[in-house]
């Protein structure tokens, strides 16, 4: 027990940095999402929202700061209805999308193009809000996280910094992610504590500026792609943690540049062999079919589908997708996650030892784009 | 519970931690199982919770994390003895009431696949008759927009404007009319065009709009070649296929995505699923264009099998494979000039365009190369 019984006199500062521990057990995970996925597959997806709760509960419970475990306190339900009312807000706006398209292309040949820019902006606010959402379900020594801040001003900064590394050809990307990261992390809260984010863009530039020069290369020769990526996302992840700041409270990380190497190429590993049991399954499906002459005949100008060839394609595309997201979810969220606290620190968590508790949750529509697009004000 | 009062002194020395949901601070308490859950602080501050509200809460292995529904929402007690924890549990009936049971699993499940049956039932049915029925009563002005959209996309994809020769324009627009009169197409907008380009095509769009690609009228050999295609085309607008298969696309990738919760309808399962239904759509309406040409044909009094020739040198022999059979959009070539070949019919009407006209509307987009 590391529990470190606290008054309100002062504590002494020089205090040892604290641990973060994963205690999750990694066969626990791999059960979970294994019928998590199997449950989504025969219910058309809909499983999906109770699937990334039970992940997200997981996750989340398992991670212990100073011997205290977080809690997870988002529901299913809540995503679901988020979700419908996303739909309900978005089928709107993709039929004025369609008729302004029209509009635009009579007057110049794709000329709707840049409409497209639109549903990125849409979606950078989606981003910002889905965080507010997941943020309000964290809980830790029963207090929660908050955020505030609007999702429109968070898309609009977004929107300008993709334009810089559009015409820098991504050289501004670190200025972009901290300056955005500023923004995020000084609405962030916990409890009375107000977050800041203490990274700069030139320390990440000078970090990865190589990286920069050798993607033209990963693109030619693909085999150095994993690496340039696990490189790239290894020191994204060691600079946005050693820049995240709570009240006092402070996050380093000694995450090794090659910590991702591994992680990536068993993904990429095992995403060949299930394409490959995908292509023999389907080599053999056709070899059987056209035995056993079950081909459309070749005679009636309108042949019908063949039934039986989709059927048996479409159960084997969404075995090779289960099978994926398996793979994608043990390896690039849950021992990603276990990598990466393995190394971070927090430093004078004293200071987050009484907090009061405060902020609300986000409304209960949460990750959908619910509460009047942010019009309705908060 | 006498026995559980005696117990209460062994119990301090347990590690019991107690957040009380207002503020993060640690508290090190002391519990007393009685009537109610009774947590005592250091200082004799002093909490019940009543068993049947309390609720366990997302906990790592050998914790047990509780809340009540009569606390503030965040208050948490953590035990981390595990016979005191057991203790805890046997007491608390409702432990785990507010949980994802098995039974809700099933509903979840059994709600999914009802709403699946009853989304691809439309895909299925509902909306090849929706298409059916809404395609004509589109207003001709709407109609027209988006043909105009699509005609001056296409243009930009095949460059540089309509061919304007005067003569070839005047043959065509002759060809054109003597089919659009035999059709009963009563658009007087209609419009038609050759574009200059290699690729040896034609498309109808929205709107009566009908256009043919330098490369088509290069491999044409006669005027019947050309004109069972146009009619094949006119059989489109006839048929208003255009809106239709919009209609039909818009409705199907919507219900789709609605379906793997992608409203765009733009990944990949999406389009592998609709692809495969769309095919046998859209070859069932270039079946029916066909008739229509063949229809169109006899009635000038010209035989429909020259433009099933003329495809059949631009494509080749296309069967062969299960899968192509399957995913084609249009019937294949070999069997539909065993169609047009089956209705070949002696010409009892004059020919569509005089060697004249002919030679002019070869030479519309001018001699130079496209």
């Amino acid at each position: 027990m590391q529990w470190v019984p606290i008054g309100s006199e002062p504590l002494p500062p020089p205090l040892p940095p604290t641990r973060v521990d994963f205690t999750g057990n990694r066969s626990e995970f791999r059960k979970l999402v294994t019928k998590g996925a199997m449950l989504e597959l025969i219910t058309f997806g809909f499983y999906r929202f109770w699937l990334v709760t039970d992940i997200r509960r997981h996750l989340w419970s398992n991670t212990a700061i100073d011997g205290d475990a977080a809690e997870y306190t988002g529901r299913a339900r809540e995503l679901l209805f988020g979700f419908l009312v996303a739909l309900a807000i978005l089928v709107p706006i993709y039929v004025v999308y369609f008729l302004v398209g029209i509009e635009f292309e009579r007057w110049k040949g794709f000329a709707s193009t840049p409409l497209f820019v639109s549903f990125y902006a849409f979606g950078q606010f989606a981003i910002y809000r889905a965080r507010r959402y997941r943020l309000t379900r964290t809980v830790w020594r029963g207090v929660r996280f908050w955020m505030d801040g609007s999702g429109w001003a968070y898309s609009s900064r977004a929107m300008a910094w993709g334009l810089l590394m559009f015409l820098t050809l991504g050289l501004a990307l670190p200025w972009r992610e901290a300056s955005l990261e500023r923004y995020k992390m000084q609405h962030t809260h916990f409890g009375d504590l107000q977050g800041d984010f203490d990274g700069d863009g030139w320390e990440f530039f000078k970090r990865g500026w190589w990286l920069w020069l050798l993607t033209p290369l990963a693109l030619l020769f693909f085999p150095a792609a994993p690496f340039l990526y696990a490189e790239f996302k290894a020191r994204e992840w060691r600079w946005w943690l050693n820049g995240i700041r709570i009240g006092d409270v402070g996050l380093s990380s000694d995450l090794p540049h090659h910590a991702f190497y591994g992680l990536y190429w068993k993904v990429i590993g095992w995403w060949l062999l299930l394409t490959i049991i995908y292509g023999a399954y389907l080599g053999a499906a056709i070899a059987i079919t056209v035995k056993l002459d079950l081909a459309p005949s070749a005679q009636g100008a309108a042949p019908g589908v063949n039934i039986p060839m989709l059927v048996v394609t479409v159960i084997g595309y969404f075995a090779l997708a289960l099978g994926a997201n398996i793979v994608m979810r043990v390896y690039l969220q849950r021992d990603l996650w276990a990598k990466v606290l393995e190394t971070v620190e927090v430093h004078n968590i004293g200071a987050a030892a009484d907090v009061r508790g405060s902020g609300q949750l986000a409304s209960a529509l949460g990750e959908g784009f619910a509460d009047g697009l942010d019009v309705a004000g908060f | 519970m006498t026995d559980v009062f005696a117990e209460a002194p062994a119990q301090s020395r347990k590690p019991t931690i107690f957040f009380d949901g207002v503020s993060s601070r640690k508290r090190q308490v002391m519990l007393t199982l009685a009537d109610g859950l009774e947590i005592v602080e250091e200082d004799g501050a002093h909490v019940r919770w009543a068993y049947a509200n309390i609720r366990r809460a997302d906990s790592p292995a050998g914790v047990l994390r509780l809340a009540s529904t009569s606390a503030p929402p965040l208050a948490r007690l953590e035990i981390r003895d595990a016979a005191l924890a057991a203790d805890v549990t046997a007491r608390c009936m409702r432990l785990d009431e507010h949980q994802t049971s098995r039974r809700g699993i099933a509903k979840i499940v059994g709600w999914s696949v009802a709403a699946a049956v009853s989304i691809v039932c439309v895909v299925l049915f509902g909306v090849p008759l929706a298409a059916d029925r809404l395609a004509p009563l589109v207003p001709k002005p709407v109609e027209r927009r988006i043909g105009d959209a699509a005609e001056v996309q296409m243009k930009a994809i095949f460059g540089r404007g309509v061919c304007e020769d005067p003569a070839g324009k005047a043959a065509f627009t002759r060809l054109v009319n003597r089919l659009r009169d035999a059709a009963g197409l009563d658009d007087d907008s209609m419009t038609a065009g050759v574009l200059p380009t290699a690729v040896p095509n034609a498309f109808a769009l929205p709107g009566g709009k009908v256009f043919v690609l330098k490369g088509l009228l290069d491999k044409a050999e006669s005027p019947d070649e050309l004109a069972g295609i146009l009619a094949h085309e006119l059989g489109h607008l006839k048929h208003h296929d255009n809106m239709r298969g919009l209609l039909y696309n818009g409705g199907t990738s919507f219900l789709i995505g609605l379906l793997f919760g992608d409203v765009t309808g733009s990944s990949a399962v999406i389009f592998a699923s609709r692809s495969l239904v769309e095919a046998s759509y859209s070859r069932e309406a270039e079946a029916a264009a066909d008739t229509f040409a063949i229809e169109i044909m006899h009635a000038l009094g010209r035989s429909p099998k020259p433009a099933a020739e003329l495809m059949f040198r631009i494509t080749g022999k296309e069967g062969g494979s299960t899968l192509t059979t399957i995913l084609a959009s249009h019937p294949l070539t070999e069997d539909r000039l065993k169609r047009m070949s089956r209705e070949d019919r002696p010409a009892s009407g004059p020919p569509l365009l005089t060697d004249k006209e002919w030679r002019a509307l070869k030479g519309i987009c001018g001699s130079g190369k496209v």
